[in-house]
């Protein structure tokens, strides 16, 4: 529903409650609405008669015809994204009017979940983030497109690997266990988030949201508030993400666009590792200090160091992206449409790592009567992932090149790749990395379905029913197998050395009913109301299975069928369930004194039959204070709004069942039996974030500079959390709820319009800015005992703790106090002053979380061409660089090579250095540290487009409507004083309590596309 | 107007009928506490759950048994089994809570079993009897793995979570006394079990052999040794058991010299997982055999023995001295299982109760037994090089040859650490071994997250962790 005709409705219900006569003299009025920036025509504008209820709207050409009462009247000309005008006529027959672009978009109309309203009506905290912002960057998800482009939005891309996961974030993290994602719903679905294949790939995940075509995006709005979420109650807490589709327009002339983009992509930095003569020398000194021979250990001078392997350039590559799409849209006053299709193919810049997606779209609007509208959104994907193994894997392979050692070769002699059992095998731990990049078969194959099919009916007026139902499914089959010459197909002992086979497929769905009944309604001329009611039922239904082979006849069968031994397989199926009913009212005084009241009754089957039920109620109050009489003198100020809101919202995104004490099936010696799995919680209930939000809009000159401010408050408890036992009881804990935490957080935003010169072909620049800071704090737990999360670590329980009073992403281990100067030991605080250093010594050393995170987006626009220049930041924050544990391990072992920093370690007395001796076996210079704590902040040029729209003169002698050539630069310049490769990586996909490690991530990719979008 | 309030009518009915399948489908493939023994035909599976539970403890007790000693030194990149190959093992190893977590998993399925077994209706009391005396055999072996390893733990005798979750620490002995108890009810209960009927049934599960073989080696570990040799030579003169060559020891599963074995099978194997001895030795060799244990090893007076371990060409290279442990195969090989008991180590115990009773010589003295493992160990080799009889030896050289012969005989086992620490030799033996060693590793620590979690053992750290 777009806002003229909400507005349309308005007038027209007024005029119902109030006409006293019906005028009998009527005359015909018609003219012409063009743009007043193009001159084009412009279809589609509503034309009304102010205080009656008669209305048009234009045709294709612009020209519309309207029958109106004789005497004084004014229209009034309204279309999205523009000024509305007002025109009095007396007796006048033909009025052609020129629209002005709207610069603030404060009539925008914005999708409020079930609903939509005005953007000036809007007392909630929404961001909306329209396609001209990412319209030119090649990002494969829209996830990635919201980076940097909403205050309190943090969006992480947790490494380079195409298709890969996102992590988005709103407004700091809420829950430990559940899920910290926020509820993505596309046209009114809320779809999958995570990955869907199964199987794992060390520490990064696939990611279902890149199955969406960002292309076939009209708008994306982001719900930051209770007043904004409450309507989505249950699954809200993490806040919501909206994404609108495209559609096409009535009585608009049928347009086809074609848009091509062709790029390249590299590793946006390499991590600087030692050479062979200096890794030499380095592991040489290690094992004299060990007090051992290193001769006897074959490290020899002159025929260790003779081969000199560059691992990381042995399995990068330089990749090439391309992406062409088609696009139709259009309509007439009955059936509009919207229909496309894509084709993506991004190289990765590891070695045989490729993704691949093919996507089309279809979406009707038919009004078969004046009152009854059907609808449908059809959206489906195929893609193909080429996957790598990457992070925590042994055999991975970026962090396999990283780590292996430079005396080794990829390929013997005859140019062979060294397999398990040659005789010079780089072998344990780090394999072969170039073989495992090139010779496993790891093909996920993705596929999505988007369908909604939706009626509305107009009861009577202004009261509609609209039932909707939909599916979100998703499915991925991966096809795998690791040759005889990989690590888990050739060298695995209990996989038999012969080649290892995987087939499995997992299934997720969605279906999805709602119905809605929406009524606008006056009370007088000064209160209205825009009240909902709706009910939901949700399904979620998850098959799965796999089957493994192993023993292959030779590398040249690969699919289980030839495969000699088959015993491993499984399956399963699981499914959970929502019941909710919800409604909202609006109103506002004179549209200056507004409130909403939302509520939300939800019931979940993942609640025992006690706790089934959660009620999530918000109320906002707002005051539009440019509307009154008294602020009206000042000119210069367009719009002034205070807003407040409060209210609660939840999460259940735990697993199934976990309330219910279960057994699951076990097996010994051959039978089978049952084994305790889960221990009962009748009282386990939803996790509730209660929050409150308090916000300032205020738009000056004409929407010249436009500021939003606000202040959040927010307080989860209850926390969906694995309550640990002590295993004394049999288990090691249970799922409860237990612990708060607390959100809370500044955010601006701030749009100017620095230059506007485009009425005279001049320039035009504009800048937004958008900053938040979020406070994140475990306020209470079981108790005040640390839980340790993240990765196992050196003479320290693990390298995150989850502690009161701590944000989540707390960091953990010794305090690393330099390096001894006369022994060249590591020095750590003796925390507990018990005299020697233990793991009990280990302490908080620095947190995962940024103070402030920003983007900053210049447009300046001459002529034909423009150009946008994007930075995004994070300050503040720490990195805990894990990879350096084995890349400056100060000689713990001498499997891995080791970093330039090492050759700063201290060599004798006397040495003021930060990099303790290095000693063969040494593990105590090795321990956790804050050594391995660094600063994470980072300024990173995000992207650059550069466009260019054609002359006309040009486009229509071939007959073409516009054409636009550009250039797009992603990840072009980083600031940091990070030494890993990339200060935006994280492993662990998507964890909260463990965020911000490095652990051989495979860094961000730069990429440089060219592209040329053409209009018919 | 009509029919759009019937189908509206419909409509709603419809979606409030869907309201139970929606919000309460039925757990799958989960068994819900209530239905998990309440009738006759359930007391198998939970059986089976209670043997599960307690194979989970046979990897770890191997890992301490042997790694903790001086069989193997460090060749991998793992955190827990660097401290164990350096002696430096911390209270953070994931070792001590691997067995700390399978010693009272197991403790809590077979309370479960003997609390609930009254009650479930149907059960002949045959089946009563033997399957509770099972769970009690269980029990105890948990509580003696759990006593001897970490000294004192908390004594869990009941379901009870809200009660065992802040439990306190009891004494070893008590643990101990707690573990007689229960093998002797066990001894009572438990099937004679049919030798003929299958080994992997008949060693696959408690019978009064198993009970007597854990109470042969309880009153060893108590230095009872009359009693200690009494129960040793009821195993050994049942009949039940015979001394196979040794090469079947290595590498077959269930042999005929098996009294109790926890089994896998390739669909259970643990493969690559964080306790797969198989992995741990074999395929990652995150440890290898000590140089000092292959030159023990590697002597005539093994004999057939040294093919506990084997030796390849291609890993020797750097600190890796290329040797490797072949007791645990992969899943297509024949020895996936876990040996608890056997009967070679009968004639040891019992050799070691006679010396220690001092008899040495003589047919019932304790070089005879150690003469019947040396027989074996020469069965199939020449003449020249058959372990050598022993005929004469003082007490204290006889105790020092069962030392040795232990180590021929039951390495890699889960024995070495245990037995150096009963006979106080761990100081004298593992000092000389690693620089790192002190007095505090003759108990493993308590787990850190356990002391964390439970109130009640804040302080109660074994001393020096």
């Amino acid at each position: 529903m777009n806002h003229s005709l909400l507005k349309y409705c308005v007038t027209v219900f007024c005029a119902m409650l109030l006409s006293v006569a019906v005028v009998a003299q009527t005359r015909t009025v018609t003219g012409k609405v063009t743009s007043a920036n193009s001159g084009e025509p412009m279809p589609g504008v509503n034309v009304t008669l102010k205080g009656a209820t008669t209305g048009a709207s234009t045709d294709i050409e612009g020209n519309y015809r309207i029958t109106i009462p004789s005497g004084k009247a004014t229209l009034v000309f309204s279309f999205i994204g523009m000024l509305p005008q007002e025109v009095n006529i007396t007796n006048r027959t033909t009025i052609n009017v020129e629209l002005v672009e709207n610069p603030t978009q404060l009539n925008e109309v914005v999708v409020t979940g079930y609903n939509s309203t005005q953007k000036k009506d809007i007392l909630g905290s929404i961001t909306s983030i329209s396609t001209s912002k990412f319209k030119d960057i090649p990002v494969a998800g829209f996830d990635q497109a919201l980076q940097g482009q909403a205050a309190g939005v943090q969006v992480t891309q947790s490494s380079g690997t195409p298709g890969g996961g996102v992590a988005v974030r709103i407004r700091g993290n809420t829950s430990i266990s559940a899920s910290n994602r926020p509820l993505f719903v596309v046209d009114g679905i809320p779809v999958m988030d995570d990955a869907v294949s199964g199987r794992s790939f060390g520490g990064q995940n696939d990611n279902t949201l890149s199955f969406i075509n960002p292309n076939d995006i009209e708008s994306m709005q982001v719900l930051k508030d209770a007043s904004a979420k409450a309507i989505y109650g249950s699954r809200a807490a993490n806040g919501v993400v909206l994404i609108t589709t495209k559609r096409g327009k009535a009585n608009s002339r049928t347009t086809v666009t074609l848009d091509a983009q062709r790029g390249i992509v590299d590793i946006i930095k390499k991590v600087d590792l030692l050479n062979s003569s200096e890794l030499l020398a380095l592991q040489r000194e290690a094992v004299v200090n060990a007090g051992q021979d290193p001769d006897r250990r074959g490290l020899i001078a002159g025929v260790t160091d003779g081969i000199n392997t560059d691992w990381l350039d042995a399995i990068l590559r330089r990749g090439i992206y391309q992406q062409y799409q088609v696009s139709a849209n259009g309509g007439n006053d009955k059936t509009r449409f919207y229909l496309s299709g894509g084709f993506r193919d991004e190289e990765g810049v590891q070695l045989n790592n490729r993704f691949t997606r093919y996507s089309g779209a279809l979406n009707l609007d038919h009004k078969a009567s004046s009152k009854f509208t059907i609808s449908s959104n059809l959206a489906l994907t195929f893609t193909t992932n080429d996957r790598v193994k990457g992070d925590n894997f042994l055999d991975g392979v970026y962090s396999g090149a990283i780590k292996s050692l430079p005396y080794y070769s990829p390929y013997n002699e005859q140019g062979r790749l060294y397999a398990p059992g040659d005789a010079n095998y780089p072998g344990f731990p780090n394999f072969n990395p170039v073989a495992q990049a090139v010779l496993p078969r790891f093909k996920t194959y993705g596929t999505k379905i988007l369908a909604g099919v939706s009626g509305q009916y107009e009861i009577i007026k202004n009261l509609k029913l609209t039932s909707k139902v939909s599916l979100d499914y998703n499915n991925s089959e991966e096809d795998q197998y690791e040759s005889s010459a990989t690590a888990i197909g050739g060298f695995l002992p209990a996989v038999g050395g012969q080649g290892y086979g995987v087939y499995s497929t997992n299934t997720l769905y969605t279906l999805l009913n709602s119905n809605t009944l929406t009524y606008l309604f006056n009370i007088g001329e000064k209160h209205h109301f825009n009240t909902l009611l709706g009910a939901e039922i949700l399904q979620t239904k998850n098959r799965s299975s796999f089957a493994s082979g192993r023993i292959f006849p030779s590398d040249d069968f690969t699919y289980i069928n030839s495969s000699g031994v088959q015993d491993a397989a499984g399956s399963g199926f699981a499914q959970n369930g929502l019941m909710s009913g919800f409604g909202e009212v609006r109103y506002d005084f004179e549209e200056k004194y507004l409130a909403t009241f939302t509520a939300r009754y939800d019931g979940s089957s993942r609640f025992g039959p006690n706790r089934r039920f959660g009620f999530f109620p918000s109320i906002s109050l707002g005051w539009r204070l440019s509307e009154e009489e008294w602020l009206k003198s000042w000119d210069f100020l367009q719009d002034l709004k205070v807003r407040g809101s409060f209210g609660y919202t939840g999460n259940e995104r735990i697993g199934n069942f976990t309330y219910l004490g279960t057994w699951a099936a076990s097996t010994y010696s051959g039978a089978t039996g049952v084994s305790p799995n889960n221990l009962n919680n009748p009282l386990l209930q939803w996790e509730r974030t209660r929050e409150a939000n308090v916000g300032i809009d205020a738009s000056f000159w004409s929407g010249r500079l436009s500021v939003i401010i606000e202040a959040y408050d927010n307080l989860t408890d209850n926390l969906l959390f694995n309550q640990p036992l002590p295993l004394t009881t049999g288990f090691g804990g249970f799922q409860g709820n237990i612990g708060s935490i607390s959100n809370r957080g500044l955010e601006f935003t701030l749009s100017t319009v620095n230059i506007d010169r485009s009425g005279d072909g001049g320039v035009r620049w504009n800048t937004d800015l958008n900053l938040s800071h979020n406070q994140n704090k475990v306020v209470q737990l079981v108790n005040d005992q640390p839980l340790f999360r993240g990765y196992t670590a050196n003479g320290v329980s693990a390298t995150n703790v989850i502690l009161p009073g701590q944000p989540l992403g707390t960091f953990w281990g010794l305090k690393f106090l330099g390096v001894d100067v006369a022994t060249g030991d590591a020095l750590y605080e003796d925390y507990n002053k018990d005299g020697r250093i233990s793991p009990d010594d280990a302490q908080v050393i620095g947190t995962a979380q940024p103070k402030v995170i920003g983007g900053f987006t210049n447009r300046i626009s001459w002529r034909n061409f423009d150009l946008s220049v994007f930075f995004q930041f994070t300050y503040g924050n720490k990195i805990l660089n894990f990879s350096n544990t084995t890349l400056l391990d100060n000689g713990a072992n001498l499997e891995n090579n080791q970093v330039r920093a090492a050759l700063r370690r201290w060599q004798k007395p006397g040495d003021i250095t930060d990099v303790p001796r290095y000693e063969l076996g040494n593990t105590y210079n090795n321990f956790h540290s804050s050594r391995f704590i660094e600063d994470g902040s980072y300024l990173r040029l995000k992207n650059v487009a550069l466009g260019y729209n054609l002359p006309q003169q040009w486009l229509s002698k071939v007959k073409v409507r516009t054409a636009r050539l550009y250039a797009t630069g992603i990840n072009l310049w980083t600031l940091t004083s990070y030494s890993g490769a990339d200060p935006e990586v994280s492993t662990l996909d998507g964890s909260t309590s463990a965020q911000g490690i490095d652990f051989f991530t495979l860094p961000q990719t730069r990429n440089i596309t060219i592209g040329l979008t053409v209009g018919f | 107007m009509n029919k759009y309030h019937i189908s509206f009518t419909l409509v709603m009915a419809l979606w409030l009928s869907s309201c139970r399948e929606i919000l309460e489908p039925k757990p799958i493939d989960i068994l819900a506490d209530q239905f998990v023994l309440n009738e006759a035909k359930d007391v198998q599976t939970v059986r089976l759950g209670a043997y599960a539970a307690f194979r989970s403890t046979a990897a770890p007790k191997v890992i301490v048994g042997d790694f903790t000693a001086d069989y193997i030194q460090h060749n991998g990149t793992f955190t827990d089994y660097q401290e164990l190959g350096n002696k430096q093992i911390t209270s953070a190893n994931g070792v001590a809570g691997a067995l700390w977590g399978a010693v009272f998993n197991t403790i809590y399925v077979c309370n479960f079993l003997i609390e609930k077994l009254p009650t479930v209706p149907g059960v002949r009391e045959a089946d009563r009897k033997s399957v509770t005396a099972e769970a009690r055999y269980l029990r105890g072996m948990a509580n003696f793995i759990g006593a001897t390893t970490f000294g004192g733990i908390p004594k869990v005798t009941t379901t009870d979570i809200d009660a065992n979750k802040v439990i306190a620490k009891a004494s070893k002995e008590e643990i101990l006394a707690s573990a007689l108890a229960d093998f002797q009810a066990a001894l009572t209960d438990l099937p004679e079990g049919n030798a003929t009927q299958g080994r992997s049934v008949f060693a696959g599960y408690a019978t009064k052999g198993a009970a007597r073989a854990a109470l042969a080696r309880y009153y060893l570990y108590q230095k009872q040794w009359t009693e200690a040799e009494n129960y040793a030579t009821l195993v050994i003169n049942s009949g039940n058991y015979e001394l196979v060559n040794y090469i079947d020891i290595v590498a077959e599963d269930f042999n005929n010299e098996s009294i109790f074995e926890v089994g896998y099978t390739a669909s259970d194997d643990p493969g690559t997982s964080a306790f797969g001895l198989n992995n741990l030795l074999v395929g990652r060799r995150e440890v290898i055999p000590s140089n000092q244990y292959i030159s023990q090893l590697i002597t005539r007076d093994a004999g057939e023995r040294q093919q506990t371990v084997s030796f390849d060409f291609n890993e020797q290279g750097g600190g890796d001295n290329g040797w490797r442990v072949d007791k645990y195969g992969t899943p297509d090989e024949d020895n996936n299982n876990i040996v608890i008991f056997r009967l070679g180590e009968m004639y040891l115990i019992r050799a070691e109760a006679r010396a220690q009773q001092g008899r040495v010589t003589g047919t019932n003295g304790a070089l005879s037994d150690i003469n019947v493992l040396r027989t074996r160990a020469g069965k199939n080799l020449a003449n020249d090089q058959k372990p050598l009889l022993v005929t004469a030896a003082s007490q204290s050289e006889a105790l020092l040859i069962i030392e040795r012969e232990r180590l021929y005989e039951l390495s890699f086992e889960g024995h070495r650490w245990y037995d150096l620490v009963r006979t106080g030799r761990a100081q004298v033996v593992m000092s000389a071994f690693s620089p790192n060693w002190t007095q505090k590793y003759e108990l493993w620590p308590i787990p850190q997250t356990e002391i964390q979690r439970n109130p009640s053992l804040v302080g109660q750290q074994n001393p020096g962790y």
